[in-house]
């Protein structure tokens, strides 16, 4: 059993890329499980055309939910579960996470799955939201990234966070990818230690997929960004690189886009 | 900067103390049902209820400004206070929890005093600063009574961190000397016709304890013999109603036994200062012996004069045999001895022994 934990900035299309891997690994006969970890629960959604209600919620009902009352079988067989959390504003995101995360673990078999995808939100901006890595439910960490400042400086700051705790990172993935930005996530990579497992280029043919709530995996499997996407997919589940990042200051990261790369 | 690793009072239980002497009839802890539960069994002694929002994980990752808000109704409910107090605790204000919110949708924001702090704030006087604060704010206390208290729980802080347990990363616990011995000690200056100050300089209801080892003093010197200085921080016209009416019960039963205070050094309220005070006129009248209960370290006298610290918690009495007092007397705890029983004087281990050995 492989297992993975996904972080990147908010909004850089962690999700959409979480699911369009499952789904294309799940294609390829790849037994997978998806757990989305942000209280927004919408990591499953283009997986399974709808919300599903998220065991955090099922589990302030129901002390123990059995698996069977929290999972839901989504597109191409992959196996959905959110963990789901607060409303905005209240709460604690990252307690709830831990909770959620510990009660998955204890009742349902991960070694049934090939491959263990969590969607994780946002940066590891507390410890509730490390807990995937920190306690070894995934065993490595990919890092998504586009090829903008802001998307760069979050993603340095999770090479930060990762290298504080120890935990080890798989990559790299590159979305919205663009010729004239390789430049700058391919300096980015190489300072902070880190392959680029793969690319998918910026697509309306995706917002489209994800405005369906589907995968582009299965709305147009044959279109160019289904083919990176499932070569990224690919890369993902082969890939066996595994290491604790450095990170680099910020005169660095600035010196990246100043063409000092 | 080194860490104080001992276990120190905490600001949620300082809070809850003020609110006692703002005599709120319920206190309200937002938090689990196990926070502060000692202090909230002791408080409840002394007529307050103390009660929780018992909160649990899920009221922690989902938010629990709502199930506070519906303890804050039943209270009303079930006590009728004419204040409630409410405080935080460490887990409802790392998540954020908004105590005046649900005390506003519970319509009853105009007579609970919100108090925003939780274990990890600092100081425990921390805790009662923000009470005094909020109560100013809502017109409970004057601007000028807060100023004062707030002067003198920022000294106390000050004193601890110099003079307190608060000064060492780490103190053992001590017993103490032996309360006979130590009686032993006093009577023989008495006895010899010496000169024994007696200072009172306790905090809060802890002085219906103390008070006790200034009379056992008092009876023996009738009895042996030997001159007394009494000095005794209980300004009847200081402080909270609450505090000042301590003062005016110790105060009448000094009278009562006939115990003549050669100066009122302040209000039970103002240790740190009142401490300074009672130095200053030990250090003129040079006794034979200074016998200090309450908070010992706040009389500093010890490297000038034969000292008897009469004081409370086993850190304590080691902090206080570390500075250099003679003898050092580790009562029994005196909030456990004190809280809920103010009306009279409490009888004190050293007091016991002083009569005992003065031939009861």
């Amino acid at each position: 059993m492989k297992s993975i934990a996904i972080y990147g900035k908010g909004g850089i299309g962690k999700s959409t890329l979480a699911s369009n891997i499952a789904a294309a690994l799940g294609g390829r006969g790849i037994k997978t499980l998806l757990v989305g970890c942000d209280p927004k629960a919408d990591s499953t959604m283009n997986l399974l055309g709808k919300r599903i209600r998220p065991l955090l919620e099922i589990m302030r009902e129901e002390k123990r939910p059995p698996p069977g009352g929290f999972t839901m079988v989504g597109f191409n067989g992959v196996v959905c579960v959110e963990i789901g959390g607060p409303e905005p504003g209240v709460g604690c995101a990252g307690r709830g996470l831990i909770i959620g995360i510990r009660y998955l673990t204890e009742v349902l078999d991960l070694k049934q799955f090939d491959l263990v995808v969590f969607d994780v939100p946002a940066d590891i901006v507390c410890g509730g939201l490390a807990v995937v890595v920190k306690e070894g439910y995934a065993e490595s960490a990919l890092v998504v990234t586009s090829d903008e400042f802001m998307s760069l400086y979050a993603a340095n700051n999770l090479c930060r966070g990762f290298m504080s705790i120890s935990a080890k990172v798989g990559g790299v993935l590159y979305n919205r990818a663009s010729e004239r930005g390789k430049v700058y996530v391919e300096s980015f990579s190489n300072k902070v230690g880190l392959p680029i497992l793969g690319s998918v280029p910026a697509s309306d043919e995706i917002k489209k997929a994800d405005r369906v709530r589907k995968t582009l995996i299965e709305t147009n499997p044959s279109s160019v960004a289904s083919a990176a996407l499932t070569s990224l997919a690919d890369s993902v589940y082969k890939n066996c690189f595994c290491t604790i990042p450095k990170w680099i200051p910020i005169d660095d990261l600035e010196g990246i886009f100043h063409g000092d790369a | 900067m080194s860490v104080i690793m001992h276990p120190r009072p905490s600001p949620i239980a300082a809070a809850m103390y003020t609110l006692r002497d703002l005599d709120v009839g319920v206190i309200v802890i937002h938090g689990p049902s196990g926070c502060c539960f000692r202090p909230a069994r002791l408080l409840e002694r002394d007529g307050v209820k103390v009660v929780t929002s018992a909160l649990l994980d899920d009221d922690f990752v989902f938010g629990s400004e709502g199930k506070l808000s519906r303890v804050l109704k039943r209270v009303d409910e079930l006590f009728k206070p004419r204040f409630i107090g409410l405080v935080g605790s460490c887990a409802s204000m790392i998540i954020g929890e908004d105590l005046k919110k649900a005390a506003k949708e519970a319509g009853l924001l105009e007579k609970t005093i919100c108090c925003d702090i939780h274990s990890g704030s600092g100081d425990n006087t921390v805790g009662a600063i923000s009470v005094l604060r909020e109560a100013t704010a809502m017109g409970i206390i004057p601007p000028a009574e807060f100023e004062r208290q707030k002067r003198m729980l920022e000294m106390a802080t000050l004193l601890e961190q110099t003079r307190g347990t608060a000064r060492s990363e780490y103190i053992e616990n001590s017993l103490g000397d032996p309360p006979k011995e130590v009686a032993h000690a006093i009577l023989q200056v008495l006895a010899s016709g010496g000169k024994v100050a007696c200072v009172l300089n306790a905090k809060k209801e802890t002085a219906f304890l103390y008070a006790d080892v200034v009379l056992a003093i008092w009876d023996a010197s009738r009895k042996l013999g030997g001159k007394l200085q009494v000095l005794a921080n209980l300004d009847p016209d200081v402080g909270l109603p609450r505090v000042r009416a301590y003062s005016r019960r110790i105060l009448d039963r000094f009278s009562e036994d006939g115990v003549v205070i050669d100066s009122i050094t302040g209000g039970i309220d103002e240790y740190p200062v009142s401490g300074i005070k009672a130095k200053e006129m030990i250090l003129q009248s040079q006794p034979d012996l200074a016998v200090i209960s309450g908070i010992p370290h706040a009389v500093a006298v010890e490297n000038a004069i034969r000292t008897v610290a009469v004081s409370v918690g086993s850190r304590a009495v080691a902090n206080l045999k570390s500075l250099g007092y003679d003898y050092v007397v580790g009562e029994r705890d005196a909030h456990q001895v004190s809280l809920g029983r103010n009306k009279r004087i409490r009888r004190s281990l050293l007091g016991q022994a002083i009569r005992e050995g003065a031939g009861g």
